[in-house]
């Protein structure tokens, strides 16, 4: 069973409104300053345009000044409809001339670097005043008469409400839209996911609803980012079909293979059985063990080739010294009573090499084995001998396996190493022993050469990659 | 005039104490209500009748006040924190809003309050609850074959044509010393070109002044005036008799109106019943009971047609410009506007003729 995993979708969309959420708590933060200093900007124009009119009708009276309020100065500000209205005109002395008394100064620090200039300008500010915050503009004008010169002030004042409402309008306005879009974004990308994995859906379908030895690649169209994955698949299971083709052919050849020989030592039984003539009898039954041991000798080949080949396919390598495999190969491959001498030269004590110790002594086992049946063309003959060399050359161990034999013609050379072809269909050969030595080499990059021997002779040579 | 003026004030003072009637709970109490009031207790009665006939646990406190008497002691005891008055109701509209704008009231949201037209509210802290036209009041008997002046314009045609038929014979509010006359006198100023025309004219022929509406119907009624400006028209109708002895004329040119306006003092002792009784005087059934049984006329247009509230013809009304609520109504009660518009009211009355 897979391990649980949390829903694609639920996680993209999850991350995706948090991320949203974040953008619009910035966002509001931003646009609330915006939108304050939009506000505020387009009421304090109304402000100033209040207090400048008021300013305009500054008039001096002997040493007096006069004002005459105009209407209005005060019913503009009714533009904000629910806001409060405070003003105050005072002389140079700060005395009250009209309006509240007790209004709030401008903070000190608003005054500083602001000398009142010729030219009447507006300045801003906020302050609490009777339990509500107010923003004040501060309008001086110059007069200069024989009893009064200085600088008079009007103040006006306005409570915040509709600034605030003006500016939560703006903000509404502004990430209302945002947030629809948000909304409009996370439910495209929950049906988005839902279709973008569609055409996994149709995979699993696709897999679920075929035959188990329906082993044909996936051709249903899929996004890039899921490519590589079908692609896996459809290696994985291009493996597995030749896998099966393998084992398929391997076990009717074997069955193949073995069901003449097992036909032919039945028949031999039979005629053994039916000679009176001991002497025949046992002409019969030496035939019976020629033809078993053969046999024998097959299976263990079939056996030994199905061995080799799952091998292969699993390539399980580790370091090994390739001289030791050798040498237990000799031991296990030459026969304790045999007359035949094999010899092994190497140039090397140590060959370290990277692979599978098993499969390249199995192939070292057969090259000796085909060595021994093949190569000595009398079995009498005192001088008939196998040589096993082990040579580097470069980076490559060079291993050769050389007999007195015949050969093989070089028509032929290409051939031997198909599966169920003899060099000599005379021989007793299996017809396996080469394919497995080229399976071998090939499993681990290696290559086999047949090569004609000085002096008469064949020499199978295998060259391996040296490995640390 | 002089003496006149003098004698008003005497017995306005004399008024004063007198001024209030406290309507008590009539079953289980839950507190009693503080009004203060320009309105007469007379009149008022009624409202407050019917008010406790649905709220009987209710008890009323009516106190009478002249507006700026009112307005200064509302201040006073505010200011001092010993405020006693629930709702304030005044026909001084500019005060009403000043209030307003200085913090002194307390919002009050309702159905009815909504109801009302946006220049008889004001911040939901004031509201307009009548709807009173300021007309041309004329002797009936006085104006017998003459032409009677609709407009402004015509009726200084009138006076100049005719000086000494009108000599001592047209009264008004004396604007320093009654609030509503001075508001209507302000509005006037705004409103109309023609207003200072007609000031001059009344300086010719020597205005009649009076700092209640009551003593200037009498004066009218009783043929010793022959027309009063700018008077509450609901006053006249409400007067005994006014149907046969007076005219009532809604200037054509424009004719202001007049809400008497209620606040709920933001420190009301009793903010409850209060709203309790706002709601009421808005509601329908309040302004029903006031409609036909105080003579004022409603505010709440559902009643009635703007026409049939004042009970005349459409065709004898001109234009009507509402007073509308808000902190334009500030600028006349500046203290420096205030004295310059006094200086000149009295500049041009006072003149030795």
């Amino acid at each position: 069973m897979t391990e649980r995993t949390h829903s694609l979708k639920a996680r993209l969309v999850a991350t995706m409104a948090l991320l949203f959420l974040a953008g619009m708590m910035a966002m509001h933060l931003a646009v609330r300053g915006y939108s304050m200093r939009a506000a505020d900007l387009s009421y304090d124009r109304l402000l100033a345009g209040s207090a400048l009119s008021i300013a305009e009708t500054f008039s001096i009276d002997g040493t007096q000044v006069r004002v005459d309020i105009p209407y209005a100065a005060l019913d503009m500000l009714s533009a904000a409809p629910e806001d409060r209205v405070f003003y105050r005109v005072f002389g140079p002395g700060e005395e009250t001339i009209t309006g509240y008394e007790d209004l709030p100064r401008m903070p000190a620090s608003r005054i500083r670097g602001q000398d009142p200039s010729e030219l009447p300008t507006p300045r801003f500010f906020d302050a609490v005043y009777r339990g509500e915050k107010v923003r004040f503009v501060l309008l001086g004008r110059q007069v200069a008469q024989p009893g009064l010169h200085g600088w008079v002030w009007v103040q006006v004042g306005q409570t915040r409400q509709a600034r605030e409402e003006l500016a939560g309008e703006l903000v509404l306005g502004a990430l209302l839209p945002i947030a629809l879009l948000t909304l409009l974004a996370l439910a495209l990308a929950w049906f988005g996911v839902g279709r973008a994995l569609r055409p996994l859906q149709a995979i699993s379908a696709d897999l679920a609803e075929r035959e188990p030895s329906d082993l044909h690649e996936v051709r249903a169209p899929v996004p890039g980012e899921v490519r590589p994955m079908v692609e896996a698949l459809n290696g994985f299971m291009r493996r597995l079909e030749a896998n099966m083709v393998g084992m398929r052919s391997f076990i009717g050849e074997a069955a193949h293979q073995v069901r003449t020989p097992l036909a032919a030592l039945r028949a031999q039984a039979q005629l053994a059985l039916d000679e009176e003539d001991p002497w025949e009898m046992r002409r019969g039954v030496r035939k019976v063990e020629r033809n078993a041991e053969h046999l024998t000798r097959l299976v263990n080949q079939l056996l030994s080739d199905a061995m080799v080949m799952h091998r292969a396919d699993v390539r399980r390598f580790e370091t090994f010294d390739l001289v030791d495999v050798v040498k237990r190969a000799m031991r296990d491959s030459v026969p304790m009573s045999g007359d035949v001498q094999v010899g092994f030269i190497s140039d090397v004590l140590r060959a370290p090499m990277h692979g599978d110790a098993v499969l390249l002594g199995e192939a070292v086992k057969n090259l000796i084995d085909n060595a021994i049946r093949h190569g000595v063309p009398d079995a009498q003959a005192p001088d008939a001998e196998v040589e096993v060399g082990l040579h580097q050359v470069g980076d490559e161990y060079r291993l050769t396996v050389s007999d007195h034999g015949p050969g093989i013609p070089v028509a032929d050379r290409s051939r031997i190493f198909e599966r169920f072809e003899r060099g000599d269909t005379r021989s007793s050969g299996t017809g396996l022993g080469m394919a497995i030595v080229a399976r071998v080499a090939a499993s681990h990059g290696g290559r086999v050469e047949l090569l004609d021997r000085d002096g008469g002779g064949l020499t199978v040579r295998l060259s391996l990659k040296e490995g640390k | 005039m002089n003496l006149r003026g003098w004698g008003g004030i005497v017995l306005c003072l004399l008024a004063l104490p007198a001024a209030g009637r406290e309507y008590p709970a009539r079953s289980a109490p839950q507190g009693t209500l503080t009004l203060y009031s320009t309105l007469d207790t007379t009149v008022f009665e009624p409202i407050v009748v019917d008010f406790q006939r649905l709220h009987p646990g209710i008890g009323v406190r009516y106190e009478n006040l002249d507006a700026m008497p009112q307005y200064e002691r509302f201040v006073r005891e505010a200011d001092a924190g010993t405020g006693n008055a629930d709702v304030l109701i005044s026909t001084a509209m500019d005060l009403q809003a000043k209030l307003v704008n200085d913090g002194y009231a307390a919002k009050h949201v309702s159905l009815s309050a909504k109801a009302l037209p946006s220049w008889a509210r004001w911040r939901d802290e004031a509201f307009g609850f009548t709807f009173e036209p300021a007309v041309m009041v004329f002797n009936r008997a006085a104006m017998k074959g003459r032409r009677v002046p609709q407009t402004r314009a015509e009726l200084i045609d009138e006076i100049r044509r005719d000086p000494e038929f009108w000599r001592g014979r047209i009264g008004t509010y004396d604007i320093s010393r009654s609030s509503v006359g001075y508001l209507l006198a302000s509005q006037d100023v705004r409103h109309s070109s023609e207003f200072g025309a007609l000031v001059e004219a009344f300086g010719d022929i020597g205005l009649q002044v009076e700092e209640h509406s009551a003593t200037l119907l009498e004066r009218i009624g009783s043929g010793e005036l022959v027309a009063g400006y700018n008077l509450l028209g609901s006053y006249a109708r409400a007067m005994p008799g006014s149907g046969e002895k007076l005219l009532l004329v809604y200037p054509r040119d424009h004719t202001l109106v007049v809400a008497r306006t209620a606040i709920v003092a933001r420190n009301a002792p009793n903010p409850e019943l209060a709203h309790v009784f706002l709601d009421y005087l808005l509601s329908d059934r309040g302004q029903r009971v006031m409609a036909t049984q105080t003579g004022l006329p409603p505010i709440r247009k559902e009643l009635d047609g703007i026409y049939e509230r004042l009970g005349v013809d459409e065709s004898q009304v001109g234009v009507l410009r509402p007073i509308a609520l808000g902190p334009g109504l500030l600028v006349y009660l500046d203290r420096q506007k205030r004295k310059q518009m006094l200086d000149s009211w009295r500049a041009i009355l006072d003149r030795p003729r």
